[in-house]
């Protein structure tokens, strides 16, 4: 167990290292923004701050209301797309 | 490192695609949580409900979709049969044409009726006619400025009219050679002639000239 663990650790960090793990953030976030998600989430984002009022609301509000609809909303093709580039990185680095 | 390698050779297929499940969330929440620290932060410094307005107002900016009515609102064309006065001829002109017309009116354009003008002034005094004549006939000829294939045309009659011209009676001043050619002919080396793209006519007249 604690192998398996040492071994995500290494890839976490050759993935970090070798500037992949932005590179993938950046198309993560072209696609998100092109695909509408953006909006929704502000949509999203605008309704949980009028609920909690304008003055009293705070991130950890926003990421406790908004992650969980977030990772729901994000469209199949997105995330088939940055699969293949992850499946992709783990085939050339974890040999 | 060496190691390193072996264990994650180590790796099973179903381990290697939760593994790539894994780091997907993780950029994904990454994303969540970029993007709420920026709503928080448009939201603490006031500019998060800008783009938010009341359905009253939406509906004065809704787009019109009638017969005849452009999407504001307005009558389009309303402006299209509109005449105005040339103060300069006092013809009244179509509103579309009424800047080129101006250009050309006032002699301002490289096609303007300067031209005609000069010939209407000079009509009325006969002693300078031929004289006059003469300058005219060079204005016409100097089509290097005009557009289209009327140019093109008119190039190629007077290329031809240079050619019947007989050396011995060739004189630079009387052939009909558009100013531009001319002044090279007189003035400039042979490669010029080839920079500007002169026709073949124009090079046959320099080197006779020359020799």
């Amino acid at each position: 167990m604690s192998k398996d663990s040492r071994m995500r650790a290494t890839i976490n960090q050759k993935l970090t290292e070798m500037g992949e793990r932005e590179r993938l953030k950046e198309l993560l976030r072209a696609k998100l923004t092109e695909c509408g998600w953006k909006d929704q989430m502000k949509a999203h984002c605008k309704e949980v701050i009028k609920e909690k009022g304008l003055e009293h609301v705070t991130v950890e509000d926003l990421v406790v209301e908004i992650t969980p609809k977030g990772r729901a909303l994000v469209p199949d093709s997105v995330k088939k797309e940055l699969l293949q580039r992850i499946r992709a990185f783990l085939a050339q680095h974890a040999t | 490192m060496k190691m390193e390698e072996v264990s994650m050779s180590s790796l099973d297929n179903s381990k290697l695609e939760g593994l790539a499940q894994d780091i997907l969330s993780d950029l994904v929440e990454d994303a969540c949580l970029g993007l709420c620290f920026e709503v928080h932060r448009a939201v603490k410094q006031g500019y998060f409900f800008l783009d938010d307005t009341d359905q009253e107002s939406m509906r004065d900016y809704e787009i019109v979709d009638q017969p005849g009515v452009d999407v504001f609102g307005q009558v389009y064309n309303q402006w299209k049969n509109k005449e105005c006065v040339c103060p300069n001829c006092s013809r009244s002109i179509a509103a579309s044409r009424f800047a080129p017309h101006l250009e050309k009116c006032l002699g301002m354009g490289r096609n303007s009726s300067r031209i005609a003008n000069r010939r209407i002034v000079t009509g009325n005094n006969t002693n300078n006619k031929s004289e006059s004549d003469q300058e005219d006939n060079d204005d016409v000829n100097d089509n290097d400025w005009s557009y289209g294939a009327e140019k093109k045309a008119k190039k190629r009659k007077s290329d031809k009219v240079l050619e019947k011209i007989p050396c011995a009676l060739f004189s630079l001043r009387e052939c009909c050679i558009a100013p531009r050619w001319r002044c090279i002919l007189m003035s400039h080396p042979v490669y010029l002639l080839k920079k500007f793209n002169a026709p073949l006519s124009i090079r046959a007249l320099h080197e006779r000239k020359s020799s």
